[in-house]
């Protein structure tokens, strides 16, 4: 049985709702409340259940009647989709998160930025990496200015800088 | 109730207001503007500015950017060709083509004056509307709140493009979220399995900012490589010379079309999580249908410009409306300001503007001023604007997430909200690209905790679940929400079997 990426998406769903469903069950009942609170959660967790389940059986049919690839005619040119870039990106602000309490945030930032947009589109000439690198200095210390002094939002100081 | 919009506006012209409102509909006007960036995107990155701002100054700088993001979209249908933002997708239609024509400074002006008036009608019906509509909502018990809101889970899943079914199962993400962590009546944890991380359940704005901001910055990302993803300037930039007197002759000359135009934004804003692309399409399709030269259309018609465009800034005045009346959002940019509402301690809701009549009048006073604010910076700005609007993303993806982080970040002084903000944006990421609509899960998401709490109220009060259906206002609601799902049902089916029908067809 072939599984296209509703059926996937369905089966995580149903997985999920009925790993959790036992657990609502289980919690505590109390005397002054008619409905336990393992009440709402297992309404909720049964009608993802049973939405997950249709979108499995929807997903089951729909591959049954797919044309097989070889009888199709060739598809339009699809948008090329760059999938490292966006695992690069990803890596990148779990990079900055971890290090925003260690660095603190203006140092942080300024790293984050020069290279998040380094990630995205590598500098060639050297007034791209001015224009880079000013970037990077100057939204950490607007944000820091802005936020520190105007709004009174107290930002993370690094453990390892104290800055 | 004239004295106190009038004390409103007032207000709203103190500077420690004025301030907050220009900028939130400068930036907004620029977000807009920019293809990529919704207004949902806009009021999230504005958001963490509010935190130390007075509540009112907060939400006018929010009603800012809601209104000028909903007009700035145009900017960039006229002249590239792409909707700057969801919102203004209809006014690409015949925009484009009358700049292509050689009319770039009337296709724009003419969508930025019908935002204007569409705008200011819409505003008419925020103010003497409202009250009406809260008075409604306090007839309500619990029986028809948990209606009401299941009523708009099921029209936003039934309304979304992709399935019914993953509209349905998107809906019960979001509810499922706000089950983690300690219930509302008794306090018990909930699926936390003993982690300090999770005890307290998942903080909304961060979750919201997470799944929003990351799902659209890294689906823009995907496609940075991509040639034909790259955005060129189609039309040149420099205007031709127009009246202004003439741009608004040709508005008002058809009052029919600026006024239903109005009222279908108006409808659409007020039903929940719908949204402005939905009234700007379907104030086109109205427009068209009811035009005298519907072959036009798509060619460069004022018409077409003036629907879309009246019916999108129309369609914030419903949003604001059902926010302050109901206390639902009525669409992802009122969930943002709700969840801004609720860190400063305001409860939105059918008692909202009676307990907070300042505050009311006063979103009122700035929507109203955010008009004639917008047109001014429309006027004064637009060259650089355009120039604005060919930002790169390389520029504008790390400081849109470094301001993510710290709307995250300072909503509690906490790195807790932060981790959430990166879980839940992997996750909104991964949804995206699974075909998941995200409108429902956040719709979820919003109401879960209400949804529960009245359920237990109602049951507290009385344990005949029939009550649910028996109430007229509750089952009146409920079937509503029956026939809302049936009638998803009916369009998906209808569309596929017309799809067999061409298929057969060679």
């Amino acid at each position: 049985m072939r599984l296209g990426r509703d059926g996937i998406a369905g089966l995580i769903g149903l997985a999920t709702s009925l790993f959790l469903l036992p657990f609502s069950f289980g919690l505590p009942k109390l005397p002054i409340v008619p409905i336990g609170p393992g009440f709402y959660p297992a309404l909720v967790l049964g009608f993802m259940a049973l939405t997950s389940l249709v979108l499995v059986l929807q997903d089951v049919v729909a591959q049954r009647r797919a044309v097989p690839v070889e009888a199709q005619e060739p598809a339009a040119a699809q948008p090329k989709r760059n999938y490292g870039l966006v695992l690069a990106s990803f890596v990148t602000v779990g990079i900055y998160i971890a290090l925003l309490p260690l660095l603190g945030f203006r140092i942080a930032t300024a790293l984050f930025v020069a290279g998040f947009q380094m990630v995205l589109e590598r500098p060639t000439t050297l007034r791209q990496w001015a224009i880079q690198l000013a970037i990077a200095i100057g939204t950490a210390a607007v944000t820091y200015l802005v936020f520190e002094r105007y709004l009174s939002v107290i930002l993370p100081r690094g453990s390892w800088t104290g800055w | 109730m004239l004295d106190l919009l009038a004390d409103g506006i007032v207000s709203i012209l103190q500077w420690k207001y004025l301030l907050p409102l220009f900028l939130g509909t400068l930036v907004g006007v620029v977000g807009g503007s920019l293809p990529g960036v919704t207004i949902t995107m806009t009021v999230i990155v504005i958001l963490p500015f509010t935190y130390g701002l007075d509540p009112l100054a907060g939400l006018a700088a929010m009603t800012g950017v809601y209104v000028g993001g909903s007009t700035g979209g145009l900017i960039t249908c006229c002249l590239l060709g792409i909707p700057g933002s969801p919102a203004s997708i209809a006014t690409t239609f015949d925009g484009f083509p009358m700049a292509r024509n050689g009319e770039p400074g009337r296709a724009i002006w003419l969508g930025v004056w019908a935002s204007v008036w569409g705008g200011l009608l819409g505003a008419l019906c925020l103010v003497f509307l409202t009250g009406p509509l809260a008075a409604i909502a306090l007839e309500f018990g619990p029986w028809e709140y948990f209606s009401l809101f299941v009523l708009a889970m099921a029209m936003v899943a039934g309304l979304t493009e992709a399935s019914l079914v993953k509209g349905l199962l998107s809906t019960a993400i979001g509810l499922l979220i706000t089950v983690v962590g300690t219930d509302p009546i008794a306090s018990v944890p909930r699926f936390t399995f003993g982690s300090d991380f999770v005890g307290g359940g998942f903080p909304f704005l961060p979750v919201l900012i997470g799944i929003f901001a990351f799902a659209q910055i890294m689906t823009d990302i995907e496609k940075m490589q991509d040639p034909q993803g790259k955005a060129k300037a189609v039309v040149k930039a420099a205007f031709e010379r127009f009246s202004h007197l003439k741009v608004n002759w040709e508005i008002f000359r058809q009052p029919f079309l600026l006024l239903w135009a109005t009222i279908v934004g108006l409808i659409i804003g007020i039903l929940p999580a719908i949204g402005g692309s939905a009234s700007s399409v379907m104030a086109y399709d109205q427009a068209k249908k009811f035009s005298k030269t519907p072959d036009k259309f798509g060619k460069g018609h004022p018409e077409g410009i003036i629907a879309s465009e009246a019916s999108n800034n129309a369609n914030v005045s419903g949003s604001l409306m059902t926010i302050m009346a109901f206390g639902i959002p009525g669409d992802a940019v009122t969930a943002v300001m709700l969840g801004a509402m609720t860190i400063h301690g305001i409860q939105s809701g059918p008692l909202f503007v009676s307990q907070n009549p300042g505050l009311a009048y006063g979103i009122y006073g700035a929507y109203i001023l955010a008009h004639p604010l917008m047109l001014v910076i429309c006027w004064a700005f637009m060259p650089v604007m355009i120039r604005i609007s060919n930002v790169r993303l390389a520029v504008l993806a790390p400081v849109i997430m470094v301001l993510c982080v710290l709307g995250a970040f300072a909503l509690n002084n906490t790195m807790q909200s932060v981790y959430v903000l990166l879980i839940f944006g992997v996750f909104g990421y991964g949804l995206v690209k699974m075909g998941f609509p995200l409108a429902p899960l956040i719709l979820g998401l919003i109401l879960g905790d209400q949804i529960e709490i009245n359920l237990i109220r109602a049951i507290m009060t009385d344990n005949n679940p029939w009550l649910f259906l028996t109430r007229p206002i509750s089952g009146g609601l409920l079937g509503a929400a029956a026939l809302s799902v049936a009638l998803a049902i009916w369009q998906h089916l209808r569309h596929q079997k017309r799809v067999a029908e061409e298929d057969t067809d060679f």
